[in-house]
């Protein structure tokens, strides 16, 4: 006499396999084990032993009926036995899965994903499901000489993949689904079959044509939800694999299939870790420095795409390793034969930082600003101005992201100094570059655009401008004459380009209509005027047609000055000058500006009419007459003490910086040569260059501000007056 | 109970077309395919077979050997208890890759897997290596070697059988490597395989 449950299962089986389970001795027997879950585990093992026999006299027909009502047995007993059962039941599914039939794969997949959809009380932690990860990775490569076989397949072992992820990723204890041995199987084989499809090229997406059972679909899905369930230590894990994969499959150029996986990565991971992933693949892109500049620029192409999404996540230390690490990789490519693809490859690691600080806030964006300033060399090699004007590029593209509100957090001595100086060190180029930089940051109303050109016509250009704020006049006094003094270095240079004193005219007049006051119109007269000394200045060895040029400057900013502040005198005046110019056939003193000059020109450079020239005491009269201080002028003008004369002496900083709160700006004093961080990437040496002030450097302060103080006790009272700083704080102050 | 009482995974390795699954088909299944196309990823076979009066399970995990499924491949290596490294006697350059695989193998799999070398495509006429330099970097290497035929089915069955039965031999003496499913280090061991491992060619 046969055990009952023993019966009782037999029962379940027909006569014949196409009639299917006998559906009422099925009830019996769920009833039984409902009543007698102890008995629970005999079933389970006895329904194997029925199958195994079938499987092996290829009974296919009774496999199928025995698989079903444990299946059934699975759903309807929630009792703590049903533990010992899942063990008879897991053996079964391996036991089809062993089989070469697609049909018993297939069957076995559907329960083994309806297993991964129930809630164990109890989960079996010496459970392993190492078979089914290895299997169900195989089958997602089937090549089944069938392509409709092939597919299902393929779409069970993914379905499978999924049932493992679901059923061990929330306890690590059942089975750490994160390790390597896992993750290099399940990645590549979800991969494999989403490389292949078109669904991701299709931006749209149009839902109705989604087949449910299409791979891709499936896989891409999966890949989202193991994504979504991964912890920081994870994030690893699944990105080697993936990484690898596409480095083996080639799969990084083109690159819409890398865009698109790391897309959904991103989207999927739980945001505060997807800074992660950038990192993840930035060292990939180190890890690829010797590979082809096409892959470098694919791979960075893909950081541009998803380090937007990253960037709203990362906190402090993390943007500055990003943009470090980007940096190191442009420096590196500056230093590697140049040719297009690698020059392609640096523009797409510009593009790359532009995007990532595109989402930053704009306090971040100035220290990142700072912080690339620091990086640039201040060399004069071929090298370093190649590597001065790709990291300048880099600035540029910061710049141009950055919302200027105030000029003084606008343009930290950190930035600025460095800025300026570059500009005399650095060759044209670089120069010009600079001035592009200027451009962008300070071009708070979009007039660059308008202003690019020396031109006359101002009037009619729709100059847009607001009137100067308290701490930007501040900022003017404080740092002008810093940047007059420059700008003015460069004019003087015999190799200046016309593009390049365009530039600086640029500059000049976006000064003007941000920052022109009352406080600052004198300072700013002085220093056109001083452009007109230059161009007849015998001390420097500039050419007839870049005099020609500064004069033309001299008009166009004298045309412009009046535009901005309504001094009625000084409008007239810059009439009547342009006039005589005109009149006495002296249109190479006007804009626009000019490589040559046809022919003779009349008169030459040095015999030029007084009354063709701007007149110093004339623009002292018509400050007066619009009641403006022109102490200031006067003096300077009288004293000869325009800056000039002070060309070699690049800042004339020190009596400025008796006046900074901050003592640390003292850096820009000259005969003490800022020092520069060695090529050190530590994040205490980004704080360090951001606080603009170093340990090492405290000595070295205290020895300034005792030369400052001297410097002080020193200096006559003229030459205070004649500093707009100390004068301007006078006046706030009494 | 199951119907078996060892379970060995095999797992095949070697250069693309050399063989691996022609020699899986011809012992699993007793045929040898024609125009058998390359293996995708990793394909797996099951087979009893019995020894003594033990039945013994082999788990055959056949991969590609095409260099783009490598990352894939390597992740079955890990497990293996025996791998089978397979070159084609008729062409030079499978041979030459095999330190490439060896290196591989050092790398991904266990240092205690009973590693075995074989030539295959004996019936071809145009041999290119040697049987006495297979053999002789099979020793260097502590390796099993056997020259087989899938096509003419020489060899084909001894190799499976001779792996599962030195398997069982491990088994029984407790040397087989336990696998740790937390570590990818499994029990190093110091000791070479044994003075049974060297060279066994037909
Ligand atoms: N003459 C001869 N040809 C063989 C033998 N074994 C395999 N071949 C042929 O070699 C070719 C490749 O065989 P496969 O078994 O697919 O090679 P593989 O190692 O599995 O290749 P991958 O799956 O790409 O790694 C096929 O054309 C087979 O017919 C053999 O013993 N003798
Ligand atoms: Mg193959």
């Amino acid at each position: 006499m046969r055990p009952r449950y023993k019966r009782l299962v037999d029962n379940i089986f027909p006569q014949l396999p196409q009639d299917g389970l006998v559906k009422s001795n099925m009830e019996k027997l769920v009833f039984y084990s409902l009543s007698s879950p102890e008995k629970l585990d005999r079933i389970g093992e006895y329904l194997f032993q029925r199958a195994s026999r079938d499987i092996s006299r290829k009974r296919n027909g009774f496999v199928v009926i025995a698989m079903e009502a444990m299946d059934q047995l699975l759903v309807a007993c929630h009792a703590q036995t049903l533990n010992l059962f899942v063990e008879s039941f897991l053996r079964m599914i391996q036991k089809l899965l062993e089989s070469t039939e697609p049909d018993l794969q297939v069957l076995a997949t559907q329960s083994f994903v309806k297993f991964a959809n129930i809630e164990e009380d109890t989960p079996s932690y010496h459970r392993r499901y190492d078979f089914f990860v290895s299997k169900f990775s195989s089958m997602c490569h089937s090549n089944h000489s069938n392509p409709e076989v092939r597919i299902t397949i393929r779409t069970a072992g993914i379905r499978g993949l999924e049932g493992v992820i679901r059923k061990t990723v929330a306890d690590d204890l059942v089975e750490n689904i994160w390790e390597a041995n896992h993750m290099d199987k399940i990645l590549p084989s979800l991969l494999y079959n989403m490389q292949d499809s078109k669904y991701y090229k299709d931006e749209t997406g149009s839902p109705e044509v989604e087949d449910k059972n299409d791979p891709a679909l499936l896989a891409d899905a999966c890949i989202r939800e193991l994504v979504s369930r991964a912890s920081f230590g994870h994030v690893r894990s699944v990105l080697r694999p993936v990484l690898r994969h596409f480095d083996l499959h080639g799969l990084w150029v083109p690159n819409s299939f890398a865009v698109h996986t790391f897309r959904i990565i991103m989207c999927s991971i739980q945001s505060q870790y997807s800074y992660a992933v950038v990192e993840s693949l930035m060292s990939h892109l180190d890890e690829n420095s010797d590979s082809s500049p096409k892959i470098r620029t694919s791979i960075t192409h893909v950081l541009s795409k998803i380090i937007a999404i990253s960037a709203e996540e990362s906190v402090g230390p993390s943007v500055l390793e990003v943009i470090n690490s980007l940096l190191g990789h442009v420096r590196m490519s500056a230093s590697k034969v140049s040719d297009t693809e690698e020059a392609q490859y640096r523009e797409a690691l510009i593009g790359c930082l532009g995007e990532f600080t595109a989402h930053l806030p704009d306090y971040q964006k100035v220290e990142i600003m700072v912080f690339i300033m620091s990086k640039i060399p201040q060399g004069n090699s071929r090298d370093d101005s190649r590597l001065q004007l790709m990291l300048l590029k880099s600035l540029l593209t910061v710049g141009k992201r950055y919302t200027n509100i105030a000029m003084n957090t606008t343009f930290p001595v950190s930035l600025l100094d460095p800025l300026l100086r570059l500009c005399l060190s650095g060759g044209i180029d670089t120069a010009l570059m600079v001035q592009g930089i200027l451009h962008v940051l300070l071009d708070r109303h979009s007039n660059a655009e308008k202003l690019s050109r020396p031109t006359l016509d101002v009037a009619d250009a729709g100059l847009a401008f607001e009137p100067c704020s308290r701490s930007d006049t501040i900022f003017m006094r404080k740092f002008g004459e810093e940047i007059y003094t420059c700008l003015l270095e460069i004019l003087s240079l015999n190799d200046v380009t016309v593009e390049c004193i365009e530039s600086i005219y640029t500059t000049l007049a976006l000064i003007a209509v941000e920052l022109l006051t009352a406080h600052t119109i004198t300072a700013y007269l002085t220093m056109v005027y001083s452009i007109q000394e230059i161009a007849l200045s015998q001390n420097n060895s500039l050419s007839f047609p870049r005099r020609y040029n500064l004069h033309a400057v001299v008009a166009a900013l004298l045309v412009l000055v009046p535009e901005i502040m309504q001094i009625a005198p000084l409008k007239e005046y810059a009439g009547k000058l342009i006039g005589e110019r005109r009149s006495a056939g002296a249109a190479h003193l006007l804009p626009e500006l000019l490589v040559t000059y046809p022919g003779e020109v009349t008169p030459p450079a040095f015999q030029i009419p007084v009354n063709l020239l701007v007149d110093q005491a004339v623009l002292g009269e018509c400050l007066q007459a619009a009641g403006l201080d022109t102490t200031v002028m006067t003096r300077s003008l009288t004293h000869r003490h325009s800056w000039v004369e002070s060309t070699g002496v690049t800042m004339r900083g020190s009596v400025t910086d008796l006046n900074s709160t901050d003592v640390e700006s003292a850096n820009s004093t000259p005969g003490l040569p800022r020092k520069y961080p060695e090529e050190e990437l530590s994040f205490e040496a980004m704080k360090r260059v951001l606080a603009d002030s170093t340990e090492a450097t405290k000595e070295e302060e205290k020895q300034k501000r005792e030369q400052l103080f001297n410097a002080f006790r020193n200096t006559t009272f003229k030459d205070i007056v004649n500093n707009n700083t100390v004068r301007f704080q006078v006046v706030i102050f009494i | 109970m199951e119907d078996y009482k060892f379970l060995f995974k095999v797992v095949l390795v070697g250069n693309a077309g050399v063989g691996k699954t022609c020699l899986v088909r011809r012992f699993t299944q007793g045929l040898f395919p024609p125009g058998q196309g390359a293996t995708i990823g990793v394909d797996f076979m099951i087979k009893t077979v019995e020894i003594g009066n033990e039945k013994i399970k082999l788990q055959i995990w056949d991969t590609a050997g095409q260099e783009r499924f490598r990352s894939i491949t390597q992740s079955y290596y890990r497990s293996a208890h025996a791998l089978i490294l397979v070159y084609d006697i008729s062409c030079q350059p499978t041979f030459d890759c095999l330190t490439d695989w060896l290196r591989e193998i050092e790398e991904y799999a266990s240092s205690k897997v009973l590693r075995v070398l074989v030539g295959n495509k004996i019936d071809r006429d145009d041999r290119e290596i040697p049987t006495h330099v297979g053999e002789d970097f099979a020793q260097r290497h502590n390796m099993y070697y056997l020259e087989t035929s899938a096509k003419e089915s020489d060899n084909v069955e001894r190799l499976f059988m001779q792996i599962a039965a030195e398997l069982m031999e491990q088994a029984r003496s407790k040397e087989l490597p336990r696998y740790d499913i937390n570590s990818q280090n499994i029990n190093r061991r110091t000791t070479t395989i044994g003075d049974s491992c060297c060279s066994r060619s037909s």
